[in-house]
């Protein structure tokens, strides 16, 4: 399998890439960095893999057609390559107009499979129960929207695949993983809470925490690359996830010293429906950044399975103790370097 | 109501879409971007009923009264000129043109089509910038001797990384770069003190450590102007390194100065040493201090009613734009102040060029 990786300079590409390698990928492994590799990241795989056939590869995704000759030869593309962080005209374009690039251009040079890494934000959650369990069987967001701008974006992403698969034929392996997390990645979800100066706002409380550590959540990609049948989707998620509350205890611990304010979820639910009427009122001078929709959505009491992955041969590599004491000691490392 | 579209559907049409809804007094009938799936993110996203890929479709079926552009600025001229032929009024997002003599143009065509043309210099709107009108209005400061303007922006933020990773970046086909996509707001507010044809000075030079990439390199990133206009002089300090980013203005006058911060929406006059020996020094700080206080309960009044929103500049500028539009009031931005803020960046960018021999070397 001659496979690419889009993306694979960031977070989770990085550890996809080890991960494929660790898994036995000889054949050809072509990475693709926005502009250039991160220092000694090539370095460091050759002398760590000796016999893989690594080739990087530069390419802007937002250059339509400019860089079909990166999937010459290439058989099975991980498309991980997306827009994290800006505003949402921005996410948009970097995560679906980068998107669509990928798969024209996949259409072109005769790519037959493609692994997508989509997102949590696209299970449409909103009318689960407390103690409903979320597996590959819970539907999409119809438009997503009222998820965000980044739950819009990855959503939209995630039809155009479906379009692009009808047109080309594509065989597709969808994974769409909770808060992904390790050294290297972000500190405090918004499922935790909210960070303000000395002050963390805590939301999520009791709430189960979907996390999977970014090795882990790379095995699964690595693992469903080459396991898993055309068609499917995983939630990808570990074992045993700690709840928000036992997370933020932890982060306050060995990381970071702040007061917390607790917003119980009746106050979170009030707070949410006013500060829509507020943004209508004032128009738009305080952000809706959460609505009933999205508290509804992302704060309800529900569970996780992950048995789609197991299903595929996926065992959790790190337990999500050691994960969470490496990202605790990573975080606090680099806070104290500031 | 005005039937208002939009055209260019990346970030600041959300900006648009926003304030010309708190307005009220026009309706966002359709949308445009060349790549349809832009303007399908703004359609969706906004609830705005139609959307475009083609500015001349949009033209001939939507009977609108005002277009606003907001795409990049080599769009401008081309697409002024369809919409004033369509019997439109623009609103331009800046920079207003790619060069004086585009600017120029644009002018004309609205002069010879009956139509306005406006612009988003917005920063002259922000509350600290109308106080400044009514003080020079008022005569308070005395005569103009000299402005001082700072402007900064972050390399390491959304819109730096997308430039400087991405050498198809609109901002690298603009003759002054990184600057001149800024360049309109630091000059837009002095322009209203000086004349045309000021002598221009200017030194730019790269800080930020090389990439190997040749096109972001041949970039500079700091920036020093000076302008003199007969006995007013202006300072320009653009920078990407200063922290915190600094947004504010100057304004010497030979009775009274004045410290504008955009970002904190404050404006603050001087004190002036008044009582005697070291007690009346002691006294400056506490003035000072009494004077930003007023500031901070005023900006507090504004956010009870509403008035605070990130855009509030924005609003209040096309609030006048639609007066000029309907015949209720004169354009907010004068065109001569539009024609003098593209003159005097055509000639900073000049002296970018000039003052910065590596430029050429290094894109070679």
């Amino acid at each position: 399998m001659k496979i690419l990786i889009t993306g694979a300079g960031g977070f989770l590409g990085k550890q996809i890439v080890r991960s494929l390698l660790r898994q036995g990928q000889t054949e050809l492994l072509r990475l693709h960095f926005r502009s250039q590799a991160p220092e000694g990241f090539i370095e460091s795989l050759q002398q760590e893999f000796p016999q893989a056939r690594i080739e990087p590869v530069g390419a802007n995704l937002l250059a339509r057609g400019s860089f079909d000759a990166i999937f010459d030869g290439i058989d099975t593309v991980i498309h991980a390559a997306a827009g994290m962080r800006g505003a949402a005209a921005d996410m948009f374009a970097n995560t679906v107009i980068g998107s669509r690039n990928v798969f024209e251009a996949c259409g072109r040079a005769g790519v037959r499979r493609i692994v997508l890494i989509s997102s949590f934000a696209v299970f449409k959650t909103e009318q689960m129960k407390p103690g409903d369990v979320l597996d590959e069987t819970i539907g999409m967001e119809p438009v997503g929207v009222e998820r965000g701008p980044y739950g819009y974006a990855k959503t939209r992403q995630e039809y155009l695949l479906h379009e692009f698969r009808k047109q080309h034929g594509f065989e597709t392996v969808v994974l769409r993983p909770g808060v992904i997390y390790g050294p290297g990645g972000g500190a405090l979800s918004p499922r935790v809470g909210l960070k303000i100066t000395n002050f963390v706002v805590s939301l999520g409380g009791k709430v189960l925490l979907p996390l999977t550590y970014v090795d882990n959540c790379a095995d699964a990609i690595a693992r469903a690359t080459t396991h898993a049948p055309g068609g499917s989707v995983f939630p990808v998620v570990d074992d045993e996830v700690p709840t928000c509350k036992a997370y933020l205890q932890g982060y306050l611990k060995h990381v970071q010293k702040l007061r917390v304010l607790t917003v119980p979820a009746w106050a979170f639910r009030w707070g949410a429906a006013w500060l829509v009427r507020y943004h209508e009122r004032s128009k738009g001078q305080l952000p809706a950044v959460f609505t009933p929709y999205i508290v509804r959505s992302m704060y309800t009491p529900i569970r996780y399975s992950n048995d789609a992955l197991k299903r595929i041969g996926w065992t959790q590599r790190v337990s999500t103790e050691e994960g969470l004491q490496r990202t605790f000691q990573w975080l606090k490392g680099r806070l104290d370097k500031a | 109501m005005l039937r208002i579209g939009i055209i260019g559907c990346g970030k600041i049409a959300d900006g648009h879409v926003e304030q010309i809804r708190a307005i009220g007094r026009g309706e966002v009938v359709a949308v445009c971007d060349r790549e349809p799936l832009m303007a399908e993110q703004l359609a969706v996203r906004m609830n705005v009923p139609a959307r475009y890929e083609d500015a001349a479709e949009m033209l001939r079926r939507e009977r609108l009264d005002v277009v606003h552009i907001a795409t990049p600025p080599d769009s401008h001229l081309f697409l002024a000129k369809m919409c004033f032929e369509a019997g439109c009024h623009v609103f331009m997002e800046k920079p207003f043109a790619l060069t004086a003599p585009q600017a120029r143009d644009i002018l004309a065509l609205a002069e010879a089509a009956g139509r306005k043309v406006g612009v988003n210099y917005l920063y002259n709107f922000e509350t600290p910038g109308l106080e400044l009108e009514d003080l020079v209005q008022r005569k308070a400061l005395g005569e103009i001797v000299h402005l001082d303007t700072h402007y900064g922006y972050n390399l390491s933020g959304d819109y730096g990384l997308a430039v400087m990773t991405d050498p198809g970046h609109w901002v690298h086909r603009l003759p002054g770069k990184l600057f001149h996509n800024v360049l309109d707001h630091v000059l837009a507010k002095v322009v209203p003190f000086i004349e045309d044809d000021p002598e221009v000075q200017v030194l730019a030079f790269r800080r930020r450590e090389p990439t190997g990439v040749a096109l972001v390199d041949g970039m500079p990133d700091e920036l020093r102007f000076m302008l003199r206009s007969g006995k007013i002089t202006v300072c320009g300090n653009v920078s990407a390194h200063g922290r915190p980013v600094p947004h504010a203005l100057r304004v010497v006058g030979t009775r009274d100065s004045v410290e504008l911060d955009y970002t904190a929406r404050t404006l603050v006059r001087s004190s002036a040493w008044s009582a005697p020996s070291s007690v009346g020094r002691v006294l400056i700080a506490w003035t000072q201090t009494r004077r930003l206080w007023a500031n901070a309960r005023r900006n507090v009044g504004r956010f009870r009613r509403h008035e605070f929103h990130y855009f509030q500049c924005m609003r209040v500028l096309l609030d006048r734009f639609y007066d000029a539009v309907e015949g209720r009031g004169p354009d907010p931005v004068p065109r001569e102040q539009i024609l003098r803020v593209c003159q005097i960046i055509d000639r900073i960018v000049d002296g970018v060029n000039a003052s910065n021999p590596a430029t050429p070397q290094e894109a070679a």
